[in-house]
């Protein structure tokens, strides 16, 4: 275990590096429940010195992206998406806030930095799944979870794509 | 060698199977006084509230939501799984799942052995048969005909529409108006007895049926070249026109409210109060008591809102109180042993017990059933018991019966046994609307293209339904999981605007399903071989399976008609079919995708011949007096109609039956 002074990043920079990756607010990540649950999952499959600096930055890209998003794009693509490490990381980080589903890592990520045996595929939990942001923004409702009413499939769907 | 103990009580029924066919036999032969004993492979009381809250957990956390996902796959009583199949190659069965497949397809089609039966997962759909398909062999050359006819078997689908809780209006489903080019106008009279009403009204239509009617309808599709048979438009082209309509479906609406006062409806000659929608069984009753819109009924509606078989054994366990019931004047209902006892003397339902021998005496009557009792669902142990009735039914699905029926050496006249299985091979076409349509809003489907479910068309070529999905690209692609893993890990999205094309994306797909009829064929069957038991002993069932030129005939045309409507609707087709899918086929130069439709009829079917049927027309076996076979396995074709209501309908005629014969 690494001491407080050497690691301290916490969910704080978890959610913030969430909300850059998945396109919604802290209060909305926050407001699934789900948040304490995938920082878990998430901290148990990658190793320490990986996590700690996959979140260094993650306030601050937080904090930009009201001022610059277009830096904030270009620092997630050329830090985070394109690289080796953070990558498959990143787009697992954000299926797994969008379906509620741990979708494992690369075999080439697991032999470069390490695998885990928590690194398999599954709905993290029931609420996992039906706050699963999938749903929201495709402007529906958790099939089996959440319904809207008697009749309301009738009506127009609702305006969507922020 | 293991004797089986003997059950104290004999019942007047002894019914194997707890799903819609013995719900309703036993609800009608418990309101005629007799006593009935239910016989179920399954475990797992779906009817006790936390069993089905396990089973909504189950879906939720299962990453492949196929229609058997949310309830247990029991190693004392397997059920088939759609996940098992695979391409059957060579001579080699495929041995991966409950199924032994020898192919030379695949059979696509699952179903669930637990309590309450397939109907947990089913989707709904309440269709009639048309008086044509009654007699496709005399009329069109294709099939059987049945020894019964539609006018026979219409009142009996009033009382199974009333039953199931069927929410549709008779004038949107009358073959004209269904734009149903029959080849014989005159079958159009009386398809509803005279003042008839289903017991609730429609289930409104999508947001995304409207938009294919509104686009699509009136969309001429010739079906082949039939000069006698010509469109005054087009000569020489038997034409039909795209109609879309509402489809009947046993789920909850509101209830349809009597013309007068404290007055009723007739119901199959009978008169009958006003509908009460049933919702959930067991203390979540206060729940699904209309459809709100989970859009999950396959594979498990959650607040039971549509009609499941345990609403029904409800009903039956509630007549077996009531008779029962001894005038002492209490309020608190009596739960004592002795009660209990009082009330399984005339209505038991053992879960956990699968029939496994049917026992005949020297005058091939049954005299008992053989059943094994297992305590714990994950442990192959049991103990070995015998049933005794004065009547016995198998009521176990088309599969099932047939592999007890095998396993026991009965109904040997005929080679009919276990043949004709029939499914309707389901394909389907999908694109993306130029507008969003509100996918993966309401239950699954809401409305269908009944056009070309009858016409002269059917000399040469299958007839078909297409059914309009409200879930987007779910069945075909798995979307919207799909949608996501694509847009993040292909098309390298994040943010703002994964969550932007997300919407526009999956919010504008479309999906039909074209729905085959498939004719009987004695090389579709159901086979038996010590060689292959499960864990408990019992013989798997071993299937051959084809679909032949004139289904895929029908599935050619089906693949066409959806183009259509998308050429009309401007929709961009995405449908893709690849010979390395399982139920890959291939006709006329063009390849195409099928899937089974969980419609699995055939294997016992009725006819007055006993070379030629199994059982009698009213479902009594030819060559044993006092055992019926009922469920879709009557059915001597499966039309193009989804095959619940009809087997629902039949189950009623083998009630009345049962009862005479008790008498």
């Amino acid at each position: 275990m690494m001491t407080a002074n050497e690691f301290e990043f916490g969910i704080d920079d978890f959610i913030a590096i969430s909300t850059v990756l998945t396109g919604y607010s802290r209060a909305e990540l926050l407001g699934t429940g789900c948040a304490e649950e995938y920082w878990h999952q998430f901290r148990r499959v990658t190793p320490e010195h990986i996590l700690v600096e996959f979140l260094e930055n993650a306030a601050k890209l937080d904090r930009m992206q009201a001022t610059d998003p277009q830096a904030v794009a270009e620092e997630i693509r050329s830090r985070y998406l394109s690289s080796e490490k953070f990558g498959p990381l990143a787009r697992t980080l954000i299926q797994l806030w969008y379906l509620g589903q741990w979708v494992p890592l690369p075999h080439a990520w697991r032999r470069s930095f390490g695998a885990s045996r928590f690194d398999v595929a599954r709905v993290i939990s029931v609420l996992a799944y039906k706050e699963g942001l999938v749903w929201d923004a495709i402007g529906a409702h958790p099939v089996g979870a959440k319904q809207q009413g008697f009749g309301s499939w009738a009506e127009a769907p609702p305006k969507g794509g922020v | 060698m293991n004797t089986p103990l003997d059950d104290e009580e004999t019942y007047d029924v002894v019914i194997v199977g707890a799903g819609i066919a013995g719900g309703i036999l036993s609800k009608q032969l418990l309101a005629r006084g007799r006593r009935v004993l239910i016989l179920e492979a399954g475990a797992d009381h779906g009817d006790d509230w936390k069993t089905y809250r396990g089973y909504l957990d189950q879906f939720y956390l299962t990453l492949a939501k196929v229609p058997n996902s949310p309830y247990p796959n029991l190693p004392t009583a397997p059920s088939p799984s759609v996940l098992d199949i695979s391409s059957v190659h060579g001579t080699a069965p495929d041995n991966n799942g409950y199924f032994v497949q020898r192919g030379p397809m695949p059979f696509g089609s699952d179903y669930l052995r637990a309590y309450g039966g397939t109907t947990l997962h089913w989707l709904g759909t309440s269709l009639r048969m048309l008086p044509a398909d009654f007699e496709t062999n005399s009329r069109y050359g294709q099939g059987i005909d049945w020894p019964i006819t539609y006018k026979d078997l219409l009142p009996y689908y009033e009382k199974a529409e009333w039953e199931i809780g069927v929410s549709a209006e008779v004038e949107q489903q009358t073959p004209e108006a269904l734009g149903i080019h029959l080849a014989r106008p005159r079958d159009g009279d009386g398809y509803y007895s005279e003042g008839y009403q289903f017991p609730m009204h429609a289930i409104p239509c999508s947001y995304s049926d409207n938009y294919f009617a509104k686009g699509a309808d009136g969309t001429p599709i010739s079906t082949g070249y039939r000069t006698d048979f010509a469109d005054k438009s087009e000569p020489g082209l038997d034409v039909v026109k795209i109609k879309v309509s509402s489809t009947p479906q046993g789920r909850n609406s509101t209830p349809r409210a009597p013309l007068e006062e404290n007055g009723g409806f007739s119901v199959g000659g009978e008169r009958v109060e006003p509908f009460k929608p049933r919702g959930a069984t067991g203390s979540f009753a206060f729940t699904g008591q209309r459809c709100e819109g989970n859009s999950a009924c396959i594979p498990i509606c959650p607040i039971q809102a549509k009609y499941n078989a345990m609403k029904t054994l409800a009903d039956a366990r509630a007549l077996a109180e009531n008779t029962t019931r001894k005038p002492n004047g209490a309020d608190e209902p009596d739960e004592s042993n002795a009660r209990v006892a009082d009330i399984e003397k005339s209505f038991r339902i053992r879960t956990q017990a699968i029939a496994s021998r049917v026992e005949l005496d020297v005058n091939n009557r049954v005299s008992g059933i053989v059943y094994k009792s297992y305590l714990f669902p994950g442990v192959p142990q049991y103990e070995l018991r015998r049933a005794r009735g004065t009547v016995y039914v198998l009521a176990g699905g088309a599969i099932e019966n047939s592999t007890l029926a095998l396993a026991s050496g009965l109904c040997r006249s005929s080679q009919e046994l276990g043949r004709n299985l029939m499914d309707h091979p389901y394909m389907m076409a999908w694109g993306l609307a130029r507008d969003p349509i509100g996918a993966f809003r309401g239950p699954n489907s809401t409305a269908g293209i009944e056009s070309f479910r009858d016409g002269a068309f059917r000399d040469q070529k299958a007839a078909f339904r297409l059914e309009i999905g409200n879930s987007g690209w779910d069945f075909a692609a798995g979307a919207p999981y799909s949608d996501v893993k694509n847009l993040v890990e292909n098309d390298n999205l994040f943010g703002p605007e994964l969550r932007k094309r997300l919407y526009h994306y999956v919010q504008r797909q479309v999906r039909i399903g074209v729905l085959v009829e498939q004719p009987p064929d004695a090389s579709n069957k159901v086979t038996i071989d010590p060689a292959y038991v499960d864990a408990m002993g019992e013989f798997r069932p071993i299937i051959s399976y084809d679909i032949s030129d004139y289904s895929r005939a029908g599935l050619a045309l089906g693949h066409n008609a959806c183009m259509q409507v998308f050429q009309r609707l401007g929709v961009k087709n995405y449908t893709a079919y690849n010979p390395s899918d399982n139920g890959y086929l291939t006709y006329d130069g063009s390849g195409y995708t099928v899937y089974g439709a969980g419609h699995l009829v055939g294997t016992h079917r009725i006819g007055n011949n006993p070379k030629t049927s199994v059982t009698r027309p009213d479902m009594r076996t030819h060559d044993h007096d006092n055992l019926w076979m009922v469920g879709c396995g009557s059915m001597p074709t499966a039309a193009t109609s989804n095959p619940t209501l009809t087997m629902a309908a039949m189950a009623f005629q083998a009630a009345e039956a049962i009862d005479r014969a008790l008498s």
